[in-house]
């Protein structure tokens, strides 16, 4: 292979990576360190799920994959965007969707239909495109016909949908979900892992919740203490009884080895 | 849910067929017209034509008059003491060292008017159009887009607000705490009244966040279109003219005088 066709090759298989993070670390201004030397890539299409107890970064590290925290790092890229450039993290909303641990927090509109309607207007997309992203992202998560409801009146898992609809509406490249079971009942959850399966895509998904992960996600991050401990095969990582206890986790029910006594 | 955190029920009628921007600058004018009157009777006219209107827009009773009453409590602790705090030299009664003056009932009476006159205009407003299409009438009206901003998002949040003063108070009580009137129970209301705003300022926190990871640039931005037709320029003509009328009636004199 020539060095043209190599570095060709190099740049294909990179574009190719929706999520390219090198050595990123991240101190909240009162000094709390949270993030510390981590780095992963995710390719266009995979689903990978982020575990680890309370206070590990999770969340804190979908925060700077979104832009809203600016972190330190070699190489940060999420949907083809260079975030530590001021000017293509301005863009990031075009690429990246992230639903929030707390639908409350995500929903400010009047109504379904203006909620998720926020983000492309935002896009400053003209108003047919609008209205027909936002009847397909409802047609999507199964909300057809609550246009006109009041996002604070839905229930827990109809929130979370909307939520999801408002993200899908932008048609993000990388979708990054935080708790997405969480405030859930049974139901709500299981509508919630038929959802994930049909959207498909490059997702990223922090959960307690190990028997989602393993339902919806292939590759698992172990994160604890601000640093990543396990990358690898979402059944051998969740599997592992000694690194799970380690860091303050359960092998879910599902993978458990049955007694032998 | 409260009163005050209650969906406002949607009312059919002329004024809810009213073109929002139209409405709203016809009703705001109205306001700050009955806000700057000076004199009793033309107080009370203002007040009967902001009543009539509340009936032509076919405002629920019971809803209406809710408000009504919550209002005349707040009004009751400012204007009952009127009549004796402003005794003057004018006519009123006297017991001893207390002088009860009719100048007094006259502010108290025209302070309660030009009130209950704003109040139910915007109640008016309220009941005709949902709030979306009122604060985009607003921001049309170069209202500021952040300010629109500002009020839709207060409205949203104070149902959610209310509910987690709903779960503080359960938790409270639950572990023993009945209102009395001792240190304790103020202590106690001081700490959820902190933890209310401390969670209140934290999920400010979020929602922006959340605001901007959806490409929010303080910008205003709306698919509603609204539509002006002759009926709404003759009722925006005929109410201003109204309360321009009202207006010159309560100043007039005073400015030939």
């Amino acid at each position: 292979m020539g060095l043209a066709a190599a570095s060709l090759w190099v740049i294909a298989v990179q574009s190719d990576l929706r999520i390219q993070v090198r050595d990123l670390s991240f101190v909240y201004p009162d000094g709390a360190s949270v993030l510390d030397d981590i780095s992963f890539d995710i390719p266009a299409g995979e689903s990978v799920g982020l575990v680890g107890p309370n206070g590990a970064g999770k969340t804190s590290l979908f925060l700077c994959l979104s832009g809203v925290l600016k972190p330190k790092a070699t190489l940060l890229r999420v949907g083809g965007l260079d975030l530590r450039d001021a000017e293509q993290r301005r863009r990031l909303p075009e690429q990246v969707g992230i639903v929030f641990q707390n639908s409350d927090d995500q929903l400010f509109n009047a109504t379904v239909f203006d909620d998720v309607a926020f983000g492309p207007l935002n896009l400053e997309l003209p108003p047919d495109e609008v209205r027909q992203r936002v009847a397909e992202a409802l047609e999507r998560v199964g909300l057809t016909g609550l246009e006109e409801r009041v996002p604070f009146h839905l229930s827990g898992g109809e929130k979370r949908r909307v939520a999801l609809a408002g993200v899908l509406a932008m048609r993000p490249s990388v979708l990054l979900l935080d708790e997405p079971s969480m405030y859930l009942d049974p139901r709500g959850r299981r509508e919630l892992i038929h959802l994930l399966h049909i959207l498909g895509g490059t997702r990223l998904i922090a959960s307690h919740d190990l028997e989602l992960i393993l339902q919806t996600c292939g590759r698992v991050l172990l994160i604890d203490r601000g640093r990543i401990m396990a990358d690898g095969p979402a059944r051998n990582v969740l599997a592992d009884t000694a690194l799970m206890e380690t860091h303050g986790l359960e092998v879910p029910y599902s993978l458990r080895q049955p007694s032998t006594s | 849910m409260t009163l005050a955190f209650s969906t406002p029920p949607r009312t059919h009628s002329f004024l809810s067929r009213l073109d929002p921007r139209w409405k709203l600058a016809a009703l705001l004018f109205a306001a700050a017209v009955a806000a700057t009157l000076r004199t009793l009777p033309a107080a009370a006219l203002t007040l009967g034509a902001a009543l009539l209107l509340a009936l032509l827009a076919r405002l629920p009773r019971r809803w209406f008059l809710e408000r009504l009453g919550a209002l005349a409590l707040f009004l009751a602790l400012f204007t009952l003491p009127l009549p004796w705090l402003l005794a003057d030299a004018g006519p009123g009664w006297t017991w001893g060292p207390l002088r009860f003056s009719f100048h007094g009932v006259e502010v108290g009476l025209l302070l309660c008017a030009k009130a209950v006159t704003i109040v139910t205009l915007f109640l008016i407003v309220q009941a005709t159009a949902p709030l979306e299409s009122t604060l985009k009438a607003a921001h049309s009206l170069r209202v500021p887009g952040l300010l629109v901003q500002l009020s839709l998002l207060s409205y949203r949040y104070l149902f959610v607000l209310a509910d987690e003063l709903g779960r503080l108070r359960i938790a409270v009580r639950v572990r023993g705490y009945r209102n009395r009137v001792s240190r304790h129970s103020y202590r106690t209301a001081g700490h959820v009244a902190g933890t209310l705003l401390v969670r209140g300022y934290e999920r400010a926190e979020r929602v922006g966040q959340a605001m901007r990871c959806r490409g929010f640039d303080g910008q205003f931005r709306s698919l509603t279109e609204f539509s002006t037709r002759p009926v709404d320029v003759f009722a925006f003509l005929l109410l201003t003219a109204l309360a321009a009328a009202l207006a010159a009636w309560d100043w007039l004199p005073r400015l030939s005088g």
